[in-house]
């Protein structure tokens, strides 16, 4: 008898600790997570700066901005200011680590549908929902989605990707290795340039629209159905041009480019209402027909 | 002190910005707290302005080079001065500002390399023979800021936060991308120094350089605080 309850002993012991560690870490999370009001009138700028970690922006239809966030440690704090309508968040560390998860923190972000964006992150995810209003990105190695989104939207990253499903308004992005992909946009000024990451643009070109896509290395593809109407001129300086488009000659006179290595295809589909410039300097260029 | 006078005060300091202070200039001045701002506000553009003029950018050692070999040899001048290297004076301080400089000089670079013509006669005609621009001398200038660069760029990434090992090994990566797009681009431009598209593409590679070394600054002076 004596023998069983010794024996019990640090089971009762380790139960206890288990139960104090599983109340200390949720007390943990709980004082790590952080909410965060702020009543608007009309059309806010938010400017979120965030290091590491996950940020969602997505549209309500509230005249109010909410930030629901968890912080990965007590190593960084969130410090928020509202003026007016411009509303400021940023992750600071205030204390180093090595390990990356205690410096991270999470955000859920619900803005006004006509809203101004400013994101800055390095590493993690950004995703933006049904936003509409103009937005710059600048990131080093986050991946960046945004979908059914409208404005005038800047991306600037080193290394991450962009998946842009159903956007609309005007597109200026720039990376080095990331890849873009542009999904059923409704856009008439697209500017992508990337230095070793792929380029898709599977959509419509607008009458009157520009879309000016160009890599080093990598494959830029265009996907065209038989109405549109479109100029395209496609050059790669060591690369190939795969086209699929019925284009004829080009009407408009546009010059055809000088070094005669450039494997290069000039043409007009329809009434080439819209301009299309495609240019690689070692990559591949297809223009294919959508399923 | 009447809304004239002031009026007056400022009509003199647009009229003649440099010109010395009448002595009713000097009374109002003195009585009135609005154009003593105003005055105050107008000294320290005019000095910003004077240091900034002294702090200009010095064109390139190998056109030093060529306008001291014509100087030589036409007598008019008969020894090199001691003279600090530009690449020096701009680099040998803290990395921030190093790596800050090396990107506007990589801008720089790609927009001589971009604006240059090789073969455009009319350079050649308005430029004494040895001071005509070759396909080769921005290279050089090139080459020389590249070496004077290595280091500061290893401090600068080793600055990195340690708690992001991901925005690092982004940088690193991305950083070896490019600096193998600039040298493939600039065999392309060896091989072909008359194409203005190969010089497009060595351009935007050095702007991309230029983003990148800006962007791992920031982040490293932004974050390592």
């Amino acid at each position: 008898m004596k023998g069983r309850v010794s024996s019990a002993v640090p089971f009762r012991v380790a139960g206890t600790m288990l139960v104090a560690f599983f109340i200390a870490g949720s007390a943990g999370a709980q004082t790590r997570r952080f909410e965060r009001h702020f009543t608007v009138q009309g059309k806010p700028v938010v400017s979120v700066q965030n290091a590491t970690g996950r940020i969602q922006v997505r549209a309500w239809d509230k005249p109010e901005v909410l930030i629901v966030g968890q912080r990965g440690s007590s190593n960084v704090e969130v410090d928020t200011e509202q003026v007016g309508n411009r509303i400021e968040i940023a992750t600071r560390v205030t204390a180093a680590s090595a390990n990356s998860e205690v410096l991270r923190a999470d955000y859920d972000i619900s803005v006004p549908v006509e809203s101004e964006l400013q994101v800055r992150s390095d590493s993690g995810n950004v995703v933006v929902d049904s936003v509409h209003g103009d937005m710059s990105f600048d990131t080093v190695a986050a991946d960046l989605a945004l979908q059914d989104v409208e404005g005038y939207l800047m991306i600037k990253s080193i290394g991450g990707s962009t998946v842009c499903t159903r956007c609309a308004g005007r597109l200026d992005a720039t990376s080095i290795s990331g890849n873009f992909q542009l999904l059923q946009p409704t856009m008439d000024n697209v500017r992508v340039q990337t230095s070793s990451g792929n380029i898709l643009f599977d959509g419509g070109f607008m009458n009157r629209g520009i879309y000016v896509l160009k890599n080093y290395s990598g494959t830029i593809e265009v996907r065209f159905s038989s109405s549109d109407s479109f100029d395209v001129r496609a050059t790669s300086l060591y690369g190939n041009v795969v086209n699929q488009a019925p284009v004829v000659p080009d009407r408009h006179n546009m010059p055809a480019p000088r070094n005669g290595l450039a494997k290069s295809l000039f043409g007009t589909m329809n009434d080439g209402r819209a301009k299309v410039e495609l240019s690689s300097f070692n990559g591949t260029i297809k223009i294919s027909k959508r399923e | 002190m009447s809304p004239l006078e002031c009026a007056q005060f400022e009509r003199m300091l647009e009229q003649q910005p440099d010109a010395p202070l009448s002595a009713g200039a000097v009374a109002h001045l003195e009585d009135c707290v609005d154009c003593q701002s105003l005055w105050s506000d107008m000294e320290a553009i005019r000095t910003a302005g004077m240091e900034w003029g002294s702090d200009e950018i010095e064109p390139p050692e190998y056109l030093w080079a060529s306008l001291r070999r014509q100087l030589e040899s036409e007598g008019l001048i008969r020894e090199r001065t001691a003279r600090r290297g530009w690449l020096l004076v701009w680099f040998g301080t803290a990395p921030r500002w190093a790596m800050a400089g090396a990107s506007i000089s990589l801008l720089l670079i790609a927009a001589m390399l971009a604006a240059y013509h090789v073969s455009e006669p009319k350079s050649a005609a308005v430029l004494p023979m040895r001071l005509s621009i070759s396909a080769v001398r921005p290279q050089v200038a090139v080459a020389d800021i590249g070496k004077a660069l290595e280091g500061d760029v290893k401090d600068v990434f080793n600055s990195l936060p340690e708690g992001n090992p991901v925005l690092a090994s982004s940088l690193r990566e991305n950083l070896g991308i490019v600096d193998n797009l600039i040298a493939v681009c600039e065999e392309s431009v060896r091989e072909q120094p008359d194409d203005p598209i190969s010089r497009d593409y060595l351009y935007g590679a050095y702007q991309q350089k230029a983003v990148l070394l800006a962007t791992a600054t920031d982040r490293s002076a932004l974050e390592g605080q």
